[in-house]
């Protein structure tokens, strides 16, 4: 069939989704409150996970999006609405960030004076690790994600009704920019949130641990969004395999690019052997923790890449939705991972708690819920962009 | 020769890669089963419109990749875990992160290479530079820029009239009949040909003789071990008197030296005596340096069986009367001093040892000269039931 | 600037049919050398030599002669090592990443980066195997069956790195045969020199352009890409574990293997814009490697500049960060140490003097693209060299901390592999297609039915 004249009509999601995402906030929201008064300190690092989630799908997202101009793929313009949808996640940050940093205190160790006044390593850290500095990074970061956010969306949303090619050009110029922003600004939220939970730890890979971590989080998100719709036609006729197979095969990629940064790490302490760093990979060697170590391992890669390893399966709707499911948890798990043992309480393992469970279902809710309220905004499609039907028609 | 017999398929040629896609679709829909499509390049579709099947290559890369994986970490098991195992950099035997690296460049290595070669190998049945089809005027326009259809005669449908019916329906630029090359024959037993035989066989050989039994030890240079050097044991030219070890300056005294007054002496016996007690570990002492220093040419039992087979002349027996009316200090002073053939012991064993040596031997020259009464004395300690 | 995004740019400029594109291609191989290429072979030759000579001596005498010393025991040889390896990911990046990527303008490249792969890793090659000191004891570096009972230390990087050179060897020069089998058939049909043909014949392995040969060749086209992209990775990755899995400040540090594999797209992509730059001007090959093939490139770049960039700042802040006195030291002592001057000339070339390449003019003009990348190279050199010795000159006993100066023999060996690397390009360019003429043909215009993988839609 021809697209020439294909014409694009608003198909609104179903209502009840709506009803669904509100329940579901609720229900977090109000589970979540009731944690924060039951433990603060395990309620605020279990929220921490769930932030760095959103941060990861949110900022991941908008990544996909400047990576998609800048490299000059057309095979992602039809379905580059999805991440543009769930960026619009990132001015809400302000507000998500605040409870971490009012209680900075309960979180990290560094933001103890009396422990730093022992500390002669804490001391060094100090003209980085201190409150007012980390504020301003989190703002600042934020603010610049949020500025991209809006410029490359609202020009990414204007082409839609002038379709001007201009705006393309500059996208492309604006991307290449957030990307170097995106870089410099999630490296430093990772040492900022997770890595400075243990403060006396360090590894220089750390930021692209996050980035691959990000990345899969991000694809994932926008596989199950684009395959959701699709079952439900919102991308016929013209999606085909090659579509799918794209998306399939930049999730294989890159969780053999988590696998091998993950290994890199691993490889180069465990190598070198020296105590100011196995100490953190000890941590997660404690107790239950081994457990969860062993099975990052596992639900990160092995399954995953057996999964997709074959071509037909890379194209593959079941198989794709359910390994897109699988590797949101698996970047749960893994932020769990990286931020759960510094807690001082569960060093020698993991201790169970209900609190744990209740944010992932208030993030889940708000995300479906930006998502809804993007979609009402915007076009399914960007159908002014000059690229949509080369992407349409986009073959192997 | 029949002319039939000989031809090996109809060929046709066409202009663009649209038509060569067609005709495919039309020779594959008319049931065609043994036709081929030549093209400068793989065309798009062409191997639905040919209803090939997918390439099963990627069950031999699979399967030679697990291969190279198993064998690798297997044998890196094997030869550092079990042949040989060392304790390297405080890691475990099976260090397995390790061990991946390896592992990895096996698993690529093994699985493209036998990938191409089965390629090559098995699914092309390639080097094969005698088909029918090279040095055609087909081949040189499909491999230039047209693109050419074939039907080849083992076709169960195959029917010469027919077929360029059929293929003159498509419009081709045009139809050519491809045949069998005429069969050539070879002899084995050409002069030549054993001549050359021959001589490959002589280079391979002498080649292998060559680089194994004298390639392996040559060594380009050996600055190294012919550097200007003191060797222990040997003369050299750097000192005046010609030896290369040097000897300590006069009245140089070793640490912990006590001098032994009586060197040289037949029997200073009287004024040495033994200062330790036959105690267990003085005994066990003096048996351990026995064994190592003594046995050899005295025996284990001190009965004079040297184990040096006629090497060396073997020594008297210890039990004699005249030995063990030696005094302690005598065994002392012949261990130090050594007695005719016997070189002295001196720099080998301690004085502390020498004299558990001394010890031993007496336990030695008890236990094999005991008398009946000792044997009544025994069972009296072990208790009077055993006595009868 | 205006550009077109409903249209892909033609990958092939001048709208050339097929039996063009083959003549373009051939020409070289059809016509004799003339003086200029006779000229540029002496010279490439004489560095060669000069090569030859000081490795000749180092047999000789040994590896006394080098400016090695006590503690810097890894200096120029393994700078080179390092450097020649880093050249050679491009190569397999472009052909097997960018194919994955289906970035359908590595058609015009990627044979000759491949071939330029090739000879950089034979470049790098000679130097572990001469570092060793007895080179004729290499046999041991490898695992077999010996009268010591002895096998070789798996857990060692080095040895990693003979398996990981080895492999990435073999597997690039499959590759490279691989796509060159259709061009010998092609080369075969259209020559008519006996001898050629002969050759040519053997070669091609009797190639008949099948379609039933082309079907599986393309699956085994895209399994051998699929294998090469994580072992491209994995060769860098490795010979960074030379360094990282140590504990010398400036080499133990987590961020290398892809921080290493960056720097080598970086320093291989320099190098081979550097080499087409010349190529497509001498052999006429503007519209096949056109002009946005080398934008492409230079925007690649760019990018793994950053990534270096990125690298070295994080190396830096997180020695601070760490609060170890010895990583803080050492990263002070190369910014503002004795080698300083090698630091800067790393920092300029890498980091500053690529971001010209944010101006659309700046890379899409060939004089000042190919003075940066020469920067790039230096730049590159010199990061292996502040690695290699800075890490090593102030160990942590300050009584034995010593400066490095190389010596005669240490600069004849670099000028030598650089004139057994050119030696090589300069006699494939004569002796074999230096583009892919299949894959190029199959991405001219009209090349695919118009109704483009219509197959899909049945």
């Amino acid at each position: 069939m021809s697209q020439t004249d294909f014409h694009y009509q608003k198909k609104e999601l179903p209502a009840n989704l709506t009803k669904f995402s509100l329940v579901v906030l609720a229900i977090g929201v109000v589970l979540s409150l009731i944690a924060f008064f039951v433990d603060r300190e395990r309620a605020l690092f279990s929220y921490l996970v769930t932030y760095m989630m959103i941060v990861s799908i949110a900022v991941g997202s908008l990544f996909i999006v400047a990576l998609e101009y800048i490299a000059g793929a057309d095979w992602s313009t039809p379905i580059r609405r999805i991440p543009e949808f769930f960026s619009r996640l990132l001015p809400l940050l302000f507000i998500l960030v605040i409870p971490l940093l009012v209680f900075n205190h309960d979180l990290f160790h560094w933001a103890h004076k009396e422990a730093v006044a022992e500390d002669k390593i804490l001391q060094g850290k100090a003209p980085y690790l201190n409150i007012t500095f980390f504020v301003i990074r989190t703002f600042v970061f934020i603010g610049l994600w949020s500025l991209f956010y809006w410029v490359l969306i609202r020009n990414s949303r204007k082409q839609d009704t002038t379709k001007d090619q201009n705006l393309t050009t500059k996208n492309i110029r604006l991307s290449a920019i957030f990307i170097l922003v995106f870089a410099i600004s999630i490296t430093f939220t990772a040492i900022d949130f997770m890595m400075s939970l243990e403060p006396h730890w360090f590894s220089t890979i750390y930021g692209v641990y996050f980035f691959s971590g990000i990345v899969v989080a991000a694809l994932a998100a926008i596989t199950l969004a684009v395959i959701m719709l699709k079952e439900r036609g919102y991308f016929s006729p013209w999606m085909t395999d090659d579509h799918l197979f794209s998306l399939g095969a930049l999730i294989f990629a890159f969780i053999n690019f988590w696998a091998y940064i993950a290994f890199s790490q691993y490889l180069l302490i465990w190598y070198a052997d020296l105590p100011e760093e196995t100490f953190w990979f000890l941590t997660r060697w404690n107790g239950n923790w081994a457990y969860l170590s062993i099975l990052l391992i596992i639900v990160q890669f092995l399954v995953p890449y057996f999964a997709l390893l074959t071509q037909p399966s890379k194209k593959d709707p079941k198989r794709l939705k359910f390994i897109s499911i699988w590797l949101l948890f698996a970047h749960f798990i893994d932020l769990f991972w990286l931020i759960m043992p510094n807690m001082n309480s569960m060093k020698d393992g993991y201790v169970f708690s209900w609190i744990d469970f209740v944010f992932p279902i208030a993030g889940v809710g708000l995300i479906i819920l930006v998502f809804i309220i993007s979609y009402k905004k915007d076009n399914l499609l960007p159908i002014g962009d000059p690229k949509l039907k080369r992407g349409m028609d986009f073959h192997l | 020769m029949n002319n039939d017999k000989n031809l090996y398929c109809i060929a046709a040629t066409f202009n663009t890669p649209d038509e060569i896609i067609n005709a495919a679709k039309k020779v594959s829909g008319a049931g065609y089963t043994h036709f081929d499509v030549n093209t400068p390049y793989p065309v798009h579709g062409m191997d639905d419109a040919m209803k090939l099947k997918p390439s099963k290559l990627g069950f031999v890369t699979l399967v030679m990749g697990l291969a190279g994986a198993s064998i690798a970490l297997l044998f890196m098991y094997w030869s550092l875990s079990i042949d040989y195992p060392l304790v390297i950099g405080g890691k475990p035997y099976f260090a397995l992160p390790a061990f991946i690296p390896v592992t990895f460049e096996m698993t690529v290595l093994l699985a493209t290479v036998s990938t191409v070669v089965a390629m090559i190998m098995l699914f092309f049945q390639l080097p094969n530079n005698k088909h029918p089809l090279h040095d055609t005027k087909y081949m040189k326009s499909v491999s230039h820029d047209k693109y050419g259809i074939l039907i080849e005669t083992n076709d169960d449908k195959f029917d010469e009239k027919e077929v360029e019916n059929f293929l003159k329906n498509l419009k081709p630029l045009n139809i050519e009949y491809i045949y069998y090359p005429p069969e050539e024959t070879y002899s084995i037993f050409q002069p030549k040909f054993l001549l050359l035989l021959a001589g490959i066989a002589l280079v391979v050989s002498g080649g292998t003789y060559f680089s194994l039994n004298k390639l392996m030890f040559m060594t380009p240079f050996n600055w190294m071990m012919d550097q200007a050097k003191l060797i222990p044991q040997k003369g050299s030219e750097l000192f005046e008197d010609g030896f290369g070890m040097r000897k300590p300056v006069t009245g140089t005294v070793a640490r912990g030296f006590v001098p032994y007054p009586y060197k040289g002496q037949v029997n200073p016996t009287e004024v040495l005596a033994n200062p330790f007690l036959p105690t267990k570990e003085n005994i066990a002492l003096g048996k351990a340096k026995y064994d190592i220093y003594c046995s050899p040419c005295h025996g284990y039992f001190a009965d004079g069986d040297s184990r040096l087979r006629g090497q060396f002349p073997n020594p008297p027996t210890l039990h004699s009367q005249r030995a063990r009316d030696f005094s302690d200090g005598m065994f002392y002073h012949i261990i130090t001093n050594g007695q005719n053939i016997m070189p002295s012991y001196e720099s080998q064993i301690t004085r502390d040892e020498r004299w558990a040596i001394v010890n031993y031997i007496r336990v030695l020259q008890r236990a094999k000269n005991a008398s009946d009464a000792d044997l009544t004395e025994m069972n009296k300690e072990a208790g009077s039931n055993v006595a009868n | 600037m205006n550009i077109d995004y409903s249209q892909e740019t033609p990958l092939i400029a001048g709208r050339l049919d097929l039996a063009q594109i083959e003549e373009l291609i051939a020409q070289p191989m059809d016509t004799k050398p003339d003086r200029k290429y006779y000229i540029a072979l002496s010279i490439s030759v004489t560095a060669l030599l000069i090569g030859a000579v000081s490795l000749g001596l180092t047999f000789y005498y040994g590896i006394g002669l080098w400016g090695n010393n006590q503690p810097v025991g890894w200096a120029f040889e393994i700078v080179n090592f390092v450097f020649w390896v880093g050249i050679g990911h491009a190569g397999t990046l472009i052909s097997a990443i960018l194919f994955l990527l289906r970035q359908k303008w590595r058609t015009g490249i990627a044979r000759f980066a491949e071939a330029m792969t090739i000879f950089a890793v034979m470049c790098a090659g000679i130097f572990p195997a001469i570092h060793t000191g007895r080179p004729w004891m290499d046999g041991y570096l490898l695992p077999y069956p010996n009268q010591h009972g002895l096998w070789v230390n798996f857990t060692s990087p080095l040895l990693w790195d003979v398996f990981a050179v080895t492999t990435y060897f073999t597997v690039s020069l499959v590759f490279w045969y691989v796509g060159l089998i259709p061009d010998f058939g092609s080369m075969r049909d259209r020559t008519t020199s006996k001898i050629k043909k002969t050759i040519y014949s053997i070669f091609s392995l009797g190639w008949r352009h099948s379609n039933r040969h082309w079907s599986h060749y393309e699956k085994a086209y895209m399994l051998l890409a699929g294998f090469a992209t994580p072992l491209v990775l994995s060769v860098h990755t490795i010979v960074s574990f030379d360094f990282a899995v140590s504990i010398i400040p400036g080499w133990h540090t987590t961020i290398f293997p892809p921080y290493f594999v960056a720097g080598a797209i970086f320093s291989g992509f320099a190098m081979v814009v550097t080499v087409l730059i010349f190529v497509r001007k001498i052999f006429d090959l503007q519209n096949i490697i056109t002009i946005d093939h080398l934008e492409k490139m230079n925007k690649v770049i760019l990018s793994t500049g950053m990534m270096v960039g990125y690298a070295y700042s994080m190396e830096f802040f997180i020695a601070w960060y760490s609060g170890v006195q010895a990583e803080s030291f050492l990263f002070l002592s190369r910014a503002f140490g004795p080698y300083a001057w090698a630091y800067w000339i790393m920092v300029s070339c890498n980091v500053l003097i690529p971001q010209l390449f944010w101006f659309r003019k700046i890379r899409r003009s060939i004089p000042l693209m190919l003075i940066i990348v020469i920067f790039v190279n230096v730049g590159m050199w010199f990061e292996r060299f502040v690695i290699t010795v800075t890490s090593l000159n102030r160990d942590f006993l300050p009584s034995s901390w010593a400066y490095f100066t190389p010596t005669m023999y240490d600069i004849g060996l670099l000028i030598g592999s650089f004139g057994f690397f050119f030696t090589l390009v300069i006699l494939f360019t004569k002796s074999l297609p230096v583009v892919s003429i299949s894959e190029v043909k199959a991405v001219a215009d009209g090349a695919q039915p118009t109704h483009h993988g219509g197959a899909y839609h049945e």
